[in-house]
């Protein structure tokens, strides 16, 4: 079986994770965004996976080439020359995503974070026997996305509304797909939105199905939500008692720390922080919804909440850094620094507090 | 000592790119040396500014970057000039001196009778004739150009005091925190090769000093202010100026032209003025010109790249430089700024204190504008490269970085 990433561009709201990596490749609870899902659909059977790109392909190749020999899934990048939009990159993939085999073929959004059930989502396509299949998630704001309308006894898709001003429904479009390789036949080569172009032609034939995504469900695209997300994470995580969650009387909530991470005495880590590959966390500190990324070094007495620390930055003694500050890589925050929100692009060093939510190129 | 065929070597100082945050946006995909000035790089001026030297053997280039990022624009000015023009790299930081000596052996090679030493991120006239003969005059080991500036802000430089009728060096400190002299260092120096023993009577010191260090308990215990430096870090002012001043070793060369140093993208937008200014004596083939009928109007200093193409009805400058490819539409108003490669600005748009990065797009009616001081880190609105301003948005007093698109006007902000 098959599947397409949709990779994208430039992951500019990630800045300045991304200024470093390429979005796909940024850690999200101690793992490359990309892998989650890479995972996900290695575990259902998938055996090829093309990952519709327009950025930085060889950073991305060299990155893959580790994992498909680990993993044993053929991974392929189908690079645009042009942004083709939501549903361009299928036409353009499209000697790679059809075989002999007719099955259908997974498309995800590389943004997503979930629970990923899919399974549930295959069996749910064959026993509707329609074209093509969404998920849809439920959410408190529907009206700051594009809304999925469908009918409530057969899941049949009737419209797509794009950030309605009156309450048409609470689900929309959760960025996962399963269609049939006959979609690939309704989009051209060209700049294309699936959700404006593709989508309402197909259910407007009623063979478009919308299943209700279990679990959570979050677009990490940005650092806000990236830390919500982290929570819903390792939430998810502690409901199926895993055991990759820590343990110990420093640790408060969902916390995961890799194992090649040491804390110091008399720390108190959590809730819901990440804490990567190499990285020292020395005595005294006190961490609190915040990821740290590979080769960290938090330094005695500091106290970081709401924030994320990019790869080998350190956080000097008795620093306070809270409120989504963003380090870049390479950041050195020095001793006693307050910083309250402050993004600072990589290689820089921060000898002088920052007291509001300010960016430091 | 003199011989019918001294031979001159011109060594420019072209830094690197750990220490280079401040140029960002506009350093992340270009080496800031290379970052073009009324039209040409940055390092461009220097080097042309060397090859007016009687007897110039060789440019040499040291820096950190790597040797791939200097290979093109190094090969091609080599063949411009006809003159050897090399790159090479520092392996690790050595000082500012510590780098000169570092590479003694091939800046040597010719024999050379003079050295000049210039830093790359200097704008100024470069009157490196005027100064070698006024350095044979005084005969000393080293001749630094200086300048007079206001006295607020001489503390930002390296404050000297020279004697007024010898124009010896007679005193010089680094950044000062209390007022000593108005005035200041401009980065640029001739020097004879005793310079290098100089500079290895640094190392050698050092080195003693280390030795007796690890006999004294006492000193061990000292403060980090005396932290041992590495024997071959050697920094020119500290090491060098400040202990020879008054010695009868180092003189000065006052300039009375313009003088600034190229630390941030505003700071570019200024310096390339003022190369405008000076071309209009130097090189005035280089400007544009035009009035409107068949040609858009040129008002004051304007340069536009032979590639770049104008429409009639747009009125460009003062203070313009139009990089190769660039598309400048009907009815375009440009007034002080820098249009990087391949840019297109659409009809009737408005650019004004701004630098627009490579590959941008520039919506029709839409405004591009800051208050203009140089000085300020929003003085001067700068977009990354392929940024895209769409129709009618007005972007002001702000910084946007690289891919980005805006399609709501924006006013003093930085756009990640």
């Amino acid at each position: 079986m098959k599947a397409l990433i949709l990779v994208g561009g430039f992951g500019t709201r990630l800045r300045p994770l991304t200024l470093s990596v390429p979005k796909p490749l940024v850690d999200f609870a101690n793992k490359p965004m990309i892998l989650h899902q890479i995972e996900a659909l290695k575990a259902i059977g998938v055996t090829e996976v093309v990952l519709a790109i327009n950025y930085q392909p060889e950073v991305m190749l060299n990155f893959l080439k580790d994992f498909e020999t680990k993993l044993g899934i053929k991974i392929t990048c189908s690079q645009e020359t042009e942004p083709l939009g939501t549903a361009g990159p299928l036409a353009l993939a499209r000697d790679k995503l059809i075989d002999d085999s007719g099955e259908p073929f997974f498309v995800l959004n590389s943004d997503v974070i979930s629970e990923y059930p899919l399974k549930e989502m295959i069996d749910f396509h064959k026993a509707h026997g329609g074209e093509a299949s969404i998920m849809v998630t439920k959410v408190d704001e529907p009206s700051k996305y594009g809304v999925v309308v469908m009918e409530e006894s057969t899941r049949k898709v009737e419209k797509f509304v794009e950030k309605p001003k009156l309450f048409v429904g609470n689900k929309i479009n959760a960025g996962i797909y399963l269609l049939n390789p006959s979609v690939l036949d309704r989009i051209e080569l060209r700049p294309t939105s699936i959700e404006k172009e593709v989508f309402p032609k197909i259910a407007a034939e009623q063979k478009l199905y919308a299943m209700v995504l279990p679990g959570f469900w979050m677009d990490i695209g940005q650092p806000r939500d990236y830390i919500t997300g982290l929570r819903l994470y390792l939430d998810s995580l502690r409901k199926k008692s895993s055991s990759k969650l820590a343990t110990g009387s420093h640790i408060v909530g969902n916390v995961i720390v890799d194992e090649t991470a040491k804390i110091g005495e008399g720390c108190l880590i959590g809730p819901d922080v990440a804490i990567g590959p190499g990285c020292v966390v020395e005595a005294g500190v006190r961490l609190s919804r915040c990821t740290v990324m590979r080769g960290v070094r938090i330094k005695k007495h500091a106290c970081i909440s709401s924030s994320i620390i990019g790869w080998h930055s350190t956080v000097g003694q008795w620093a306070r850094v809270e409120n989504m500050t963003i380090l870049g890589e390479d950041v050195h925050v020095s001793d006693e620094i307050y910083s309250n929100g402050g993004v600072v692009l990589p290689h820089k060093e921060i000898k002088s507090s920052i007291l509001k939510p300010e960016i430091v190129m | 000592m003199e011989s019918s065929d001294e031979r001159v070597v011109a060594v420019i100082m072209v830094g690197g790119p750990t220490k280079g945050t401040r140029f960002r946006p506009l350093s992340f995909n270009t080496p800031k040396p290379l970052f073009p000035l009324a039209g040409q790089p940055m390092v461009h001026h220097p080097i042309s500014a060397c090859k007016r030297i009687p007897n110039l053997a060789q440019i040499f280039l040291i820096g950190f970057y790597e040797e791939r990022e200097f290979a093109l624009y190094v090969s091609s000015i080599s063949n411009e000039l006809k003159l050897p023009v090399r790159y090479l790299k520092e392996d690790k930081p050595h000082g500012s001196a510590g780098g000169l000596y570092y590479f003694r052996d091939m800046i040597m090679e010719d024999s050379p009778s003079h050295v000049f030493l210039l830093n790359c991120d200097v704008c100024c006239s470069f009157p490196l004739p005027d100064m070698l003969e006024a350095h044979k005059r005084y005969g000393g080991m080293g001749t630094m150009l200086v300048i007079k500036v206001s006295a607020e802000s001489a503390h930002q430089f390296g404050e000297l005091v020279a004697d007024p009728t010898t124009m010896e060096l007679l005193h010089y400190t680094e950044k000062p925190e209390t007022f000593v002299s108005d005035l200041i260092n401009c980065g640029v120096y001739v020097f004879t090769p005793e310079i290098f023993t100089a500079i290895q009577d640094v190392s050698m010191h050092r080195e003693d000093r280390a030795n007796l260090r690890r006999v004294s308990s006492f000193e061990a215990l000292q403060s980090a202010t005396s932290r041992a430096l590495p024997t071959d870090f050697v920094r020119l002012d500290q090491d060098i100026l400040s202990p020879l001043a008054g010695k009868k070793q180092l003189y000065t060369y006052e300039t009375m032209d313009f003088w600034e140093q190229i630390k941030t993208p505003g700071m570019s937008l200024k310096c390339s003025a003022l190369y405008l200014a000076q071309f209009r004596h130097t090189s005035p083939h280089l400007l544009a010109g035009g009035d409107g009928t068949k040609t858009a109007t040129i008002s004051g200093d304007v340069y536009v790249h032979p590639s770049a193409k104008v429409h009639p009805t747009a009125k460009i400058g003062p203070n313009v430089s139009i990089s190769a490819n660039v598309r400048i539409g009907a009815g375009v108003r440009l007034i002080s700024c820098i249009i990087l490669d391949d840019v297109e600005i659409k009809e009737n748009a408005v650019v004004i204190h701004s630098i627009v990065g490579w590959k941008s797009s520039i919506g029709k009616w839409s405004r591009v504008q800051a208050e203009g001081d140089h000085n300020a880190k929003l003085g001067i609105t700068i977009l990354g490269e392929a940024v895209t301003v769409e129709d009618e948005v007005v972007v002001i007093n702000s910084i946007v970085l690289p891919n980005k698109t805006l399609n709501v006007s924006v006013q003093e902000e930085i756009i990640l």
